[in-house]
């Protein structure tokens, strides 16, 4: 019996792209996103296949395999999907697509959303908001509600590249990630000083009335804010301290400090 | 302040939906400063949830859910630090200390569904069998109420049944230990911004982080939106000296090709 196959329009691949806000739903640390993902293709595959329940069932089961990736980056692999599965491409050749892909993806996906778009719009709307404007918090929601939708975006381009999207994915994502890298990295350097508030109180001071903190600043302002980044970024990466220990350690330690009346 | 019935009910339908987003990560609306905000409307305060938000945000930066791990919980982070810093009267700096537990809670809470939620594949993998495409969704969305419900619980329970015994507890504090926790609501934004490096810095960018640093230290900027932009404009140099790079390499790749034929 030969299997017949309808056409997807540009609002079924709308449809799919809106769906695919529930990606993450359900997850479970044995398959990760699988039956968000796999839902977001349903009404794209039951409109290419009918009532061909036997395509559809395969189908679904050929992607309930174990996925993890970056939100965004799955709408673009849905939409890859539903056109291989358009063209009536072998399953397996889908499934190895999708398994080979969603990796990469999600280092992309991670740079842009997470390391980039995250910190850049976190300090920008917090600094409007600690200043007592609800011009920070809107601004945010405003920005974030433009990434969510940009998934149209992604579902249309990764439905219209095909099997196409394999290379240019191989050969551009290190590019952008490095990119969003440097980008990231000159925020992060940004944030230091204008958020992490790291002074000794001004009563403290060393023999002859200089205070500590003057003398400090005197080296370089922010030196202390800086040191103590990096400190825990030794702690983090060299002694493997875990995070919650830290967090506790640090209230620990303030609290000491400011018994002796030290900050 | 107290907050009445109506509010706990009006906070465990925010943190409803915004635990909806926390799952999705589609619209934001699970981080500190929008659940902060909201949480200050709703008791009337906004200035409290605006400060509250922007502490919370900041120390919760670094704390991706990037590959499946579960950390610290933001959203029930940027809600209990504005309750706390509501009912008690403390700063928001304070709070964000006090909110530490609740964000445990939470965080616990999204690892026991995360895995009891693999229950749910038996009868999702039956469904595929049956093409049942109806059934299929049912499950997937049942796991989202259950998750978003159990964070309405804790956050109703939390901020209206227990405000008096977390007020009363925390205005038992001697000065010192209030200045303690404020000291590490200074700190904490560390925490986050670390965690981002753990992930990003390698030795090709860590200069970019001191650039990004001399910036805005000794140019007093009011915000972060000038440093992005020259690191836009880094990154773009970057991006076109790596390209003329790699078309030299083919040339010169080609030219061998050439001479081996």
């Amino acid at each position: 019996m030969t299997v017949s196959r309808n056409k997807l329009d540009k609002k079924d691949i709308n449809k799919m792209s809106m769906l695919s806000i529930l990606e993450q739903s359900c997850f479970s640390f044995e398959r990760m996103q699988a039956p968000g993902f796999c839902l977001g293709l349903l009404p794209g595959l039951k409109k290419i296949y009918g009532d061909q329940k036997e395509e559809i069932s395969d189908a679904m089961k050929n992607n309930m395999d174990f996925i993890n990736t970056e939100p965004h980056m799955a709408t673009f692999l849905q939409g890859l999907i539903l056109s291989l599965e358009e063209n009536g491409q072998d399953r397996a050749l889908i499934k190895s697509i999708k398994t080979g892909l969603f990796g990469p993806l999600a280092g992309l996906g991670d740079a842009i959303f997470w390391f980039t778009l995250l910190p850049i719009s976190a300090a920008i709307c917090c600094s409007l908001a600690s200043g007592g404007s609800v011009l920070g918090p809107i601004l945010y929601i405003a920005i974030w509600f433009l990434g969510a939708i940009s998934r149209l975006w992604f579902g249309r381009m990764g439905y219209n590249m095909g099997v196409g999207a394999v290379d240019l994915i191989s050969s551009n994502a290190s590019a952008i990630t490095k990119a969003a890298g440097i980008l990231g990295m000159m925020v992060v350097g940004g944030l230091i000083p204008s958020y992490v508030s790291l002074h000794f109180a001004e009563t403290l001071v060393a023999p002859g009335g200089v205070s500590i903190q003057a003398i400090f600043d005197s080296i370089m302002p922010n030196i202390l804010p800086l040191g103590f980044v990096f400190t825990l970024y030794w702690l983090f990466k060299k002694k493997h301290v875990n995070t919650l220990m830290l967090i506790i350690l640090i209230i620990l330690v303030s609290i000491v400090l400011s018994f002796f009346r030290i900050m | 302040m107290q907050i009445t019935l109506i509010q706990g009910i009006l906070l465990a339908l925010l943190a409803f939906i915004c635990a909806c987003d926390a799952c999705w990560e589609a619209f934001f609306w699970f981080r500190p400063i929008v659940v902060a905000f909201f949480a200050g409307i709703i008791l009337g305060d906004v200035q409290v949830g605006l400060a509250a938000g922007a502490v919370a945000e900041l120390s919760y930066l670094g704390l991706l859910t990037v590959g499946g791990t579960v950390p610290p919980d933001p959203l029930m982070a940027g809600m209990m630090t504005t309750v706390i810093a509501f009912t008690t009267g403390q700063s928001a700096e304070t709070a964000l200390g006090l909110s530490l537990p609740f964000a445990l809670l939470a965080q616990w809470v999204g690892i026991v569904c995360n895995t009891t939620f693999a229950g749910f594949l038996r009868p999702l993998d039956h469904a595929c069998e049956n093409a049942d495409t109806k059934k299929f969704t049912q499950i997937v969305l049942l796991g989202l109420v259950i998750k978003a419900g159990i964070y309405a619980l804790i956050t109703f329970l939390s901020a209206f049944a227990l405000q008096n015994q977390i007020a009363g507890f925390v205005n038992m504090f001697p000065e010192w230990l209030i200045h303690g926790f404020e000291i590490s609501g200074g700190l904490l934004p560390a925490v986050g911004l670390t965690l981002l490096l753990v992930v990003m810095l390698k030795k090709q960018n860590v200069a970019y982080l001191f650039i990004g640093f001399l910036l805005m230290t000794f140019l007093k900027l009011g915000n972060i939106l000038p440093v992005a932009i020259a690191g836009i404009a880094v990154a773009f140099i970057g991006y076109l000296n790596d390209e003329t790079i790699k078309k030299n390499a083919v040339t010169v790749g080609g030219g061998a090709d050439d001479d081996g034929i």
